[in-house]
């Protein structure tokens, strides 16, 4: 299965992972070597990181078995499996913003180190290891994305790690930044450390990886030295399924130009215009922080943005806050709809009635029966599994949770509907319905604004693909005609759009 | 099968117990003393307790809104002191009328001036709200102090005729006392509020998760202010009862009532944590309140130890509560 | 001014040493003022008398910095006072009446960490139910008329001098240089910013989260118990009527020196500056012969104000992520 030779470090064999309603992992089975760089690719929802956390002692696995440096593991939490060995640095970082960086790298041994003096040293010690020149008593809220991972990186060394898994470390860094995390990986490895790095990217996987693993749909596809690989057997591993059931046909009838918006500009973003047509779904493309969700947060006047244009049909249309916005024709599903989008202690029907109080009240007072016809409307019509309408919403699952925040945008007939992740932890049959939904939307002559990390969906739902790199708009694309790796490298910052 | 019936049925019968507790504790308070102490149930007693209802029940009862809400109001005192000097100063020079539409009006103002602080720094925490309506109060204290200079008005020193204030302070509708009609309209009005207006709707889901509540269009801003401005005039009407009733008005009038308000709502079984509750809920809070301090008091317990047993079934009430919505 | 350089590094320091300048504007202010407010006596005597609420502060510190607070330390204090003198009354020893006192904070504060900590409750509204049912106790105990102590030796403690310095100055002094040491130098004060600063991360780091948090409860609660046996060694009585706004003004005195309520940032020098804020504002009031309820009006005024800002600079932050 891999170039054979070398010890293994850590062995994975027939583990599974089970959430409600979703099977994160099935029977995966990976072998890592010493000093080797070990990459897995896989899209959003292929279960690298719920494998990741299993490792780590952040989630049980439900069965299976994993053996580290020659020790089965079982029952771990995070600070054992960093004192065996394994340290894992995440995507979203694990570091104290309040803290100095000495003190982070050795978070929570004070006494060990002897006191500041001492923590600042070893913690000098760590970082000149991987060549970092970060003053160890500057704090981590001043630091860049980068040097924040080189402070991981430092923290993950000072537990003398044997492996350090990397998840995305790449997401946030200029070609710069990449080539000096590309030296420091060169170097650990020389020093006998094993690598996992878990990344999109597959030009790094192709550059410092020695044997790769492609992850999809909680199963691992394949697992091969680098040599044996070509880009595009990579790609459709990654990607390859049976697309045809999955997506509806694209909306046919693309109309004129419905919603434009110039100049967005905040902390973030830069200079971001596009426009909108009657009846397309636009499709938003990048990584983790490239800005998506703050477009659209901007246009729904969901955050303080001033300075930017919309207009609607022709017509300029000031939006500060989220009524503006629902006046002028938006709707809304944001990305964490247990946070963001709804009342969990609330009816279904009182989450679905939310946006249209208009609808329901007369003069000021509640009509309960109306109320209960529109939450009655929208279950049935978007077959949302719930006993009644009167139940509280955190009771369904997270599919038809989300079919409620639906039906109260529809409730209101939005001509523009923005949708930030709306299937993600949903299962495969309630993602097609959803689906459908966007479809028919859009043959009704409404638009969506689709962002979605899942990037089969975005390709395959959308009739124009924009792709975000760094709060700017990198590029537009006919995923129909345009291929997936071209729209990835415009989303990635390549293609000489900007450095 | 059966093991997980009767564990079922425990469960169910335990959840129960949690929500209805009040009422437990209420009818177990109740029958402990009838039976220590005969004279509970005398007419006089009963009499006294429907007294004893007023000034607490309306300012249990604005508190209420801005818990649901997702806040807190410490302000409260402040709010009753300044409305009860300010109010009895203006009877004379106003006419009986004016000068307590004046103290409503005051009292008004006050509530909503914490919704404005709390706006315009963009608080979005209980913990933030707590300070900010405690140090208000401090201020509205103060200037009562300065107002009536320290010294406490005597009702009967401003005007002997038969007045409005004496009615609400005594007098009797049938065989309703006054106040108690002034309770149970109030009641009516804010239950219609809290059920079937949409503001009280906006003011649950402000109180719900106010994220979302904003994100679906619902103006938040505009509950806060009204959540608020409700507590600062049912306030000022509980500090018009009270001073009706014991015909004077000291600048000190209202120590103490924002923390019995609370701690009526909390017991009542309204959540600290917002978008969930009733006045009704409050209604027996308050119940509970009073009958805990009249039985106390029949029982021969002293004034502090009331105040010590107040103090442990709030700080029980919040942790029963805390872990209710864990 | 300019969007970088001078300009902006001065606005910065200025809001980070709000407190500093606060004392600046006033110790200024007092300059002007045809007062006794620049006399040794009156300095020292202004030191002596924010003694106690600074005392208060180093103990408070710990839970904010920690990420809660606590608003029982007025109850705590005044309870601590009344029992200490109420033993020594009924013919105990005075330092064991002392140790009592003192270890009755302690085990107040170990109930507040058990509901703030392990409960989860919230500290700020918790910790104020306990606050209440303490004061409730500390006038049960002495039926809302202050006790007078009976020995002779006790009121020295708090009214005697070491060398021309005030006895509680001298402790003051001692009780900051422990804390601070505490804060800076230790594991246990270390995790404690590591916690208030990201629970999660410190969890996740292996650090005991739950235990240590705790401790700064039983801290603060002993803290309080020792500044309430000094008060009463002051006035030597027992008196119920320091309560809740003690409580709310020391709070507030710590974030004014710098430590947000958010955690994770502060110390212990800089909420001995808050504190010092609002001794001064008392002392030029009363030197300036303002009347007490503009003193009271005032200290509101300053409490909302603080957290005003707070509140204000916190959204600046939330919306800079």
């Amino acid at each position: 299965m891999d170039s054979g030779g070398s010890e293994v470090i850590l062995s994975i064999k027939d583990v599974c992972k089970s959430f409600p309603g979703v099977k994160a992992l099935d029977k995966v089975s990976i072998d890592v070597k010493r000093a080797m760089v070990h990459g897995i690719v896989g899209e959003n929802g292929a279960g690298k990181s719920t494998l990741m956390k299993i490792l780590s002692g952040v989630y049980e696995k439900d069965s299976g078995t994993v053996v580290f440096d020659g020790q089965q593991i079982e029952h771990t939490t995070p600070q054992q499996s960093m004192q065996r060995g394994l340290a894992i640095i995440y995507q979203e970082l694990n570091l104290v913003n309040t803290m100095s960086v000495g003190e982070n790298v050795l978070l929570g041994r004070f006494r060990e180190m002897k006191g500041m003096r001492g923590t600042h040293a070893r913690a000098r010690e760590l970082l000149d290891r991987i060549g970092s020149k970060i003053g160890t008593t500057r704090l981590v809220s001043e630091l860049s994305v980068s040097e924040k991972q080189m402070v991981e990186i430092a923290k993950a060394l000072s537990f003398e790690s044997k492996l350090i898994i990397m998840d995305e470390p790449s997401s946030s860094l200029t070609a710069e930044e990449m080539g000096e995390l590309v030296k420091i990986i060169r170097q650990l490895k020389d020093q006998g450390i094993s690598i996992i790095y878990i990344s999109h990217k597959l030009d790094e996987i192709f550059e410092f990886c020695d044997n790769v693993s492609v992850m999809r749909d909680g199963r691992v596809i394949d697992t091969k030295p680098k040599s044996e690989y070509t880009r595009n057997e990579l790609i459709m591993q990654m990607v390859g399924r049976e697309i045809e059931n999955e997506y509806p046909e694209r909306p046919q009838r693309v109309g004129e130009v419905l919603m434009e918006v110039h100049s967005i500009n905040t902390r973030k973003l830069h200079d971001v215009s596009f426009s909108l047509r009657k009846g397309e779904i636009l499709g938003f493309v990048g990584l983790v922080g490239a800005g998506r969700t703050e477009i659209v947060r901007a246009l729904f006047g969901a955050d303080k943005v001033r300075g930017h244009q919309v207009s609607i049909e022709g017509k300029p249309t000031p939006i500060r806050n989220p009524r503006d916005a629902i006046g002028a024709g938006f709707g809304f599903i944001p990305e964490d709809r247990k946070l963001q989008g709804l009342v969990l202690p609330f009816s279904v029907e009182s989450n679905i009635s939310m946006a249209s109080f208009r609808k329901f009240t007369r003069l000021g007072f509640i009509r309960k029966s109306v109320e209960k016809e529109i939450g009655t409307r929208q279950v049935k019509a978007l077959s949302v599994k719930t006993p009644s309408t009167k139940v509280p919403v955190v009771n369904l699952s997270g599919g038809n949770q989300q079919k409620c925040i639906v039906g109260r945008w529809l409730e209101i007939s939005p001509s523009i509907l923005i949708m930030d992740e709306p299937t993600k932890g949903i299962d495969v049959g309630a993602k097609y319905e959803i689906y459908m939904l966007m479809k028919e939307i859009a043959e009704r002559g409404g638009a969506i604004i689709l962002i979605s990390s899942e990037l089969p969906e975005v390709l395959n739902m959308s009739n124009r693909v924009l792709t975000v790199f760094e709060g700017r708009i990198t590029g537009e694309f006919d995923p129909k005609v345009t291929s997936a790796d071209k729209i990835m490298s415009a989303a990635l910052g390549f293609d000489g759009a900007c450095s | 099968m059966t093991a997980q019936g009767t564990n079922s049925a425990i469960r169910v019968g335990a959840s129960i117990l949690r929500d209805y507790l009040v009422l437990v504790m209420i009818a177990a308070l109740v029958a402990l003393t009838a039976l220590i102490e005969p004279k509970f149930l005398s007419p006089e007693n009963l009499t006294n307790i429907m007294f004893q209802f007023g000034p607490l029940m309306m300012v249990a009862l604005g508190t209420t809104f801005v818990i649901i809400g997702g806040f807190i109001d410490l302000s409260i005192a402040g709010t009753i002191n300044l409305v009860a000097v300010v109010t009895i100063s203006l009877i004379q020079p106003m006419g009986q009328v004016p000068a307590l539409l004046t103290g409503l009006a005051i009292g008004t103002v006050c509530g909503a001036l914490n919704s404005v602080l709390i706006l315009s720094s963009g608080a979005l925490t209980q913990a933030e709200a707590l300070f900010m309506t405690f140090g208000l109060s401090t201020v509205y204290s103060a200037i009562a102090l300065l107002y009536s200079h320290g010294s406490t008005m005597h009702f009967w020193d401003i005007t002997a005729s038969k007045s409005v204030f004496q009615a609400i302070g005594s007098g009797s509708l049938g065989f309703l006392s006054w106040s108690f009609v002034i309770f149970l309209i109030s009641l009516a009005a804010l239950w219609v509020f809290q059920e079937m207006t949409a503001e009280g709707r906006a003011v649950r889901l402000t109180g719900g998760n106010k994220t979302a509540a904003r994100l679906a269009g619902v103006r938040i801003s505009r509950s806060i202010v009204v959540i608020y401005a409700i507590g600062g005039f049912m306030a000022a009407l509980g500090a018009i009862v009270l001073f009706s009733r014991v015909t004077t008005a000291s600048p000190v009038i209202g120590v103490g009532y924002e923390t019995n308000a609370i701690l009526a709502v909390v017991v009542g079984g309204t959540t600290l944590k917002g978008g969930k509750g009733s006045v009704l809920r409050t209604v027996m809070g308050v119940l509970l309140v009073v009958l805990m301090s009249n039985c106390l008091n029949l029982l021969g317990v002293s004034t502090y130890l009331q105040v010590v047993a107040e103090g442990a079934i709030l700080t029980f009430a919040i942790w029963l509560d805390n872990r209710k919505h864990m | 001014m300019n969007g970088t350089g001078k300009g902006a590094t001065l606005y910065k320091i200025l809001t980070k040493q709000k407190a500093l300048i606060a004392i600046l504007v006033m110790l200024i202010g007092m300059l002007f003022s045809h007062s006794n407010f620049y006399s040794a006596f009156n300095l020292l005597q202004m030191l002596s008398s924010t003694s106690i609420l600074l005392i208060l502060a180093f103990g408070v510190t710990l839970t904010i910095i920690a990420g809660g607070c606590d608003l029982s330390i007025g109850g705590i204090m005044v309870v601590a006072g009344i029992v200490s003198i109420k033993l020594m009354n009924a013919g105990m020893p005075m330092g064991l009446a002392i140790f009592f006192a003192v270890l009755f904070g302690t085990v107040v504060g170990f109930v507040n960490g058990f509901l703030a900590v392990h409960q989860k409750t919230e500290p700020f509204i918790i910790t104020l139910g306990i606050g209440l049912l303490l004061t409730g106790v500390a006038q049960q105990l002495t039926n809302a008329h202050p006790v007078p102590a009976q020995n002779p030796n006790f009121m020295m403690i708090g009214n005697g001098y070491f060398h021309g310095v005030p006895n509680l100055v001298i402790i003051m002094l001692v009780l900051f240089a422990l804390t601070y040491w505490l804060m800076r130098y230790t594991e246990f004060g270390r995790n404690l910013y590591a916690i208030g600063g990201d629970y999660e991360v410190a969890r996740y780091s292996g650090i005991d989260v739950i235990t240590t948090k705790w401790l700064a409860f039983v801290i603060s609660g002993t803290m309080a118990a020792l500044a309430g046996v000094l008060l009463s060694s002051e006035l030597n009585t027992g008196s119920a009527v320091y309560g809740e706004t003690t409580a709310l003004v020391v709070n507030c005195g710590v974030v004014v020196g710098g430590t947000s309520f958010a955690g994770g940032i502060g110390g212990i020098p800089q909420s001995a500056l808050g504190l010092l804020v609002f001794g001064l504002l008392s002392n030029s009031m009363n030197m300036l012969n303002i009347s007490s309820y503009f003193q009271i009006m005032l200290q509101g005024a300053v409490i909302v104000a603080i957290i005003w800002m707070d509140s204000y600079a916190q959204k600046r932050r939330r919306e800079a992520v």
